[in-house]
């Protein structure tokens, strides 16, 4: 599943910097241009976009591990095909991201590094279960569905190669995107045992989609440098909105219901109830809906969450067991013999 | 899923093996059918050519038809700066260009011939230069 | 010959199964590295290549199922083990050693490439058509695990040395990718399986030398005893069950509903 960057990028603007070309600066970035790697930029945007890039980097990284799980599990060809072919895909779009991140001046091998020992985040949605094959179709429905909503707006972003990059990434995950629905649309049309196991899917996944978009806005967040300088392009909330509005009525034209859940320390849902807040506005045309538990949202990315050990097991385990081959190309006489 | 998968790995502390650093980064070209130019695709790390080559092939070469692959080492890759090194002159360009004339010509021929000998006389020209 | 003689379609069918359920089974194992390969760029390569296998699988059950009645999908994943009539080779679990993943696929590839060429020579044109195409595409395959060959064969001495140990596990069980399948020489008279142009196994282990020697490796392989009784007929590894166990898991929870 894609994870595209919601990280709190926190921009300390006010550090020493020459206010003639930070103004330059800033007014090219109003202008809507594009900066590429050699412009002059501030520091601590070019911190925050290796923050970024990174971050979404690791996240397609890791975000390849939950559905990699399920390769050898799809009940059909085509469907097993697809699933290899869009955790293929995140491999691509980590890679992509990585050299954006290795162009503004980290190796790659340090930030698989700082990734695998917990110096870097990935995006926190990874940390949760999909326990069976519902959990592969809710998760390229709605989670590749919030990842599209929020990278159509990253590609608006002023950084010229993570634009170029995300451009490149929301053309992949639109088949990501329709092969989920058609994953969805198969389920919830199926028999009852599909059906059943499309709304306990979704009940897993509904929430986690919310909290894709991260937290609630600090206030005033059009004018802090990671909006001021087109880092991000649309707040939290407003993706977050644009969301339900778009998944709340189609969710539910697919007969599946809209739950407040309360899960265990496995991410299963131990409790649920009908999310009485979920209405249409006819005024504003805005869903109204229970917020996401932010709590957990926090004891998650604090590492606690039912999978971060797991994850990062995972990928520990692949960065160790594939050392040698790193190491024999890198440093060995790895080169072909010429050609007979 | 997979045993490997499932299994729970150590997982703490700090790596025992050193940083490696990275392969050399190469600038892939992709050409969508024969006879158009080479496009831009993105990069990959490798090697050396070959094994840039085989990379790019199943990196860039699998979103849509492709026909033809080059990679280049980006260290390669000599280009200009935005700040500093003007390309595009600032001064009127018009006259080498060929939009540069087609008013005033236009302007001129109409008072010496009629509008539909002038409009056959035109279907020549290469209109996607003005 | 575009229709086969109805005593031919079983037999037949039973051949071109063991190409299928080779590609399947090492198309699955191979898929399960997605993510998890040791460099990302060979990781999108080890996919595609994990992804020809299954697609290949597909095109041969889809022929396969309209020779005999039923549909890709139920002879990929509706099928008990013994019904399989997939190599050894192929289910060999590789526990993520990227050693085993490549000397497995250099093995098959080499002889897949030339099994493909072979059954481009058919006599029954859906089938030489298919082979023709899917042999394109397994010359890929060859040219990409030879420069891993070579490259980890040469590259450090821990590398070497793990390339030959894996080389060397595999090489028992390699030749049973050419156990001979029942009814072979009547699909051969027909030449609808056709004969081989020379001596399969020996050019299998000529190709095969050739890269080692050019790796620093060293191969040992053995044409497989007659009197072995093995996967081609249905008497397969431990190592299938588990394997098709966990394919199934999903399909066979509603093996008559779409997915």
């Amino acid at each position: 599943m894609s994870g595209s960057a919601n990280v709190g990028v926190h921009v300390d603007h006010a550090r020493d910097e020459d206010p003639a070309k930070l103004a330059e600066f800033e007014a090219r970035i109003t202008a809507g241009e594009l900066l590429e790697p050699d412009d002059w930029m501030p520091q601590a945007y070019r911190q925050g976009m290796l923050k970024m890039a990174e971050h979404h980097a690791n996240s397609e990284i890791i975000g390849a591990l939950p559905e990699g799980e399920w390769i050898t599990r799809a009940p059909s060809l085509r469907r097993k095909l697809a699933l290899t072919a869009k955790v293929q895909d995140e491999v691509g779009h980590g890679q992509m991201l990585y050299r954006v991140s290795q162009d503004l001046g980290k190796s790659r091998d340090q930030m698989l590094r700082d990734l695998i020992t917990g110096k870097t985040k990935y995006h926190n949605v990874f940390n949760y279960p999909a326990p069976t094959w519902g959990d592969i179709a809710m998760i390229q429905w709605l989670i590749d569905g919030a990842a599209i909503l929020n990278q159509k707006t990253l590609a608006d972003g002023a950084y010229g190669p993570y634009v170029r990059t995300m451009k490149r990434i929301n053309m992949e995950e639109a088949f990501h995107f329709k092969s989920g629905e058609d994953m969805v649309l198969t389920l919830m049309s199926g028999t009852k045992t599909q059906r059943q196991m499309g709304q306990e899917a979704f009940d897993r996944w509904w929430y986690p989609a919310l909290m894709f978009f991260g937290p609630p806005d600090k206030p005033h967040a059009e004018q802090l440098p990671p909006m001021r300088w087109r880092m991000k392009t649309v707040t939290n909330d407003d993706l977050r909105r644009r969301f339900i509005n778009r998944f709340a009525p189609a969710a539910i034209d697919l007969g599946l219901k809209i739950h407040v859940v309360k899960k265990d320390d496995n991410g299963m849902v131990i409790e649920k109830k009908p999310d009485e807040n979920l209405r249409l506005d006819e005024t504003t045309g805005n869903w109204s809906f229970t917020q996401p538990d932010w709590d957990e949202f926090y004891r998650v990315i604090r590492g606690n969450g039912p999978c971060n050990a797991k994850r990062l097991a995972l990928r520990r385990f692949s960065y160790e067991q594939g050392r040698w081959v790193r190491h024999a190309i890198l440093r060995g006489n790895a080169g072909l013999p010429p050609a007979a | 899923m997979s045993n490997v998968r499932e299994q729970s790995h150590p997982s703490n502390g700090d790596l025992t093996s050193p940083a490696e650093g990275d392969l050399k980064p190469y600038v892939v070209f992709t050409q969508l059918n024969r006879g158009d130019p080479h496009m831009y695709a993105g990069c990959v790390d490798a090697a050396d050519e070959q094994m840039a080559l085989q990379f790019a092939r199943e990196h860039y070469g699998q979103d849509q038809k492709c026909v033809n692959i080059w990679v280049v080492p980006k260290e390669a890759v000599t280009a200009t700066n935005y700040d500093t090194d003007l390309i595009w002159r600032h001064t009127d360009q018009t006259y080498r260009l060929a939009r540069g004339y087609s008013k005033p010509v236009k302007d001129k021929w109409r008072k010496l011939r009629r509008a539909e000998d002038l409009k056959e006389y035109e279907k020549d020209d290469l209109k996607e230069t003005f | 010959m575009i229709t086969l003689p109805d005593n031919l379609k079983r037999p037949f069918a039973d051949h071109l199964l063991a190409v299928a359920d080779d590609k399947l089974m090492l198309g699955h194992r191979n898929s399960d590295w997605t993510g998890l390969a040791p460099i990302l760029e060979e990781d999108i390569a080890f996919s595609s290549l994990a992804q020809d296998e299954m697609a290949h699988a597909q095109a041969l059950y889809q022929l396969i199922a309209g020779l005999i009645g039923t549909s890709a999908d139920a002879l990929a994943f509706g099928r008990e083990s013994e019904a399989f009539r997939c190599a050894a080779i192929v289910e060999a679990p590789d526990e993520f050693d990227w050693a085993t993943a490549i000397c497995r696929q250099f093995y098959c590839d080499h002889f897949d490439r030339l099994r493909l060429r072979r059954l481009a020579r058919s006599s029954y044109k859906p089938l030489a058509d298919l082979a023709n195409r899917l042999a394109a595409e397994e010359q890929i395959h060859v040219e990409h695990v030879d420069s891993w060959i070579q490259r980890l064969g040469r590259g450090t001495d821990e590398s070497r040395q793990r390339m030959q140990r894996s080389l060397d596990a595999l090489a028992a069980i390699a030749p049973s990718l050419f156990e001979p399948i029942e009814h072979e020489h009547e699909l051969v008279a027909a030449d609808v399986y056709p004969r081989a142009e020379k001596d399969m196994f020996e050019t299998w282990r000529n190709e095969l030398e050739q890269i080692a020697n050019d790796s620093s490796l060293k191969l040992d392989l053995h044409p497989p005893s007659p009197q072995a009784i093995g996967g081609r007929r249905g008497k397969h590894t431990e190592h299938l069950a588990p394997l098709l166990e966990e394919m199934c898991e999903v399909y066979r929870l509603e093996p008559n509903a779409a997915w």
